[in-house]
């Protein structure tokens, strides 16, 4: 990471196998679940749009795949539109791995943009994916989440 | 986080109660089974000596608890004794912070080193944290750990 930029990682180790969390990852039907409602829409091909709709109905960021390679890698172009301030930071990228490893996948998330001290990594992002990833875990694991 | 130190952090929220993930987190018996053998010695009061060992009895860490709050906070002063460029470093320190959320329990874990790109932090414990912390999720959620490959 340069100075320019600003980074949140995470990894975490679930049971269950690339195929799953890929499925778990791209359909509204496992997101609704662990993402608070929310659902990403898109075709998952690269190039194609995607946009995060809201339970509600409002989009809360949009982009596009920059790279999609089903079960192992997903980069996406990311704008938030939830706070002015994160939209005027302009789009990040957010990179999704998955590695199996005998009877567990190695998920990576990196979320950066290219600016330094950015509020939406920080503030935003580092608050969000935690509590997502760790629903997500709890989905896959045990068939329920495990913060409402 | 200035520019001469070096910091990991990681959240999990974990389905349980914090009295159970105090436990986990301080008993032997709990650690063993998702921290690869692992087990701590300490009475857990700040001002105690701390160690952590491997399963053959080894030494792999070593320093002193600074604060104990349970089942809430607590700060271990925290050396590697095992990879010289480690001990080198000198002492880290890992600061655990457990809060009642949503149902869950959120775990905020920050361990720190007063080193700039300190290669305990970045190659070490960001290394070992997230799958020690996805198994202790994994035992306390379903009984099982996720993963028992270590490397």
């Amino acid at each position: 990471m340069s100075d320019a930029q600003s980074r949140f990682a995470y990894v975490t180790y679930i049971r269950t196998t690339p195929e799953k969390l890929w499925a778990a990852l791209t359909q509204g039907a496992f997101t609704k679940q662990y993402w608070f409602g929310a659902e990403p829409i898109s075709t998952w091909e690269s190039g194609a749009d995607w946009r995060l709709q809201l339970q509600d109905g409002r989009i809360a960021d949009t982009g596009s795949i920059i790279e999609a390679d089903p079960p192992r890698r997903l980069v996406i172009k990311w704008l938030c539109h939830m706070r002015a301030d994160f939209t005027a930071e302009g789009y990040s990228r957010c990179a999704m791995e998955l590695e199996p490893d005998g009877e567990v996948v190695k998920l990576t998330i990196t979320h950066e943009i290219d600016r330094p001290d950015s509020p939406f990594i920080h503030e935003g992002i580092a608050n969000g994916w935690p509590k997502i990833l760790s629903n997500l875990k709890s989905l896959l694991e045990t068939g329920a989440i495990a913060a409402a | 986080m200035t520019k001469n130190q070096t910091q990991f952090v990681y959240v999990s929220y974990i389905r349980t109660t914090p009295d159970k993930l105090w436990a986990a987190l301080t008993q032997p018996e709990f650690t063993r089974q998702y921290w690869f053998g692992v087990s701590m010695k300490s009475d857990w009061k700040a001002g105690s000596s701390w160690e952590m060992m491997y399963d053959d009895g080894r030494v792999m860490d070593a320093g002193e608890i600074v604060e104990a709050d349970p089942p809430r906070r607590m700060v271990i002063k925290w050396r590697n004794e095992w990879k010289p460029e480690f001990k080198a470093e000198g002492y880290s320190r890992c600061t655990m912070e457990l809060e009642q959320v949503d149902g869950a329990v959120k775990l905020s874990l920050t361990h720190v080193m007063d080193v700039a790109d300190s290669k305990f932090i970045t190659e070490g414990v960001s290394n070992g944290w997230p799958k020690i912390l996805s198994n202790l999720k994994s035992f306390l959620e379903t009984g099982a750990i996720a993963t028992a490959n270590k490397s």
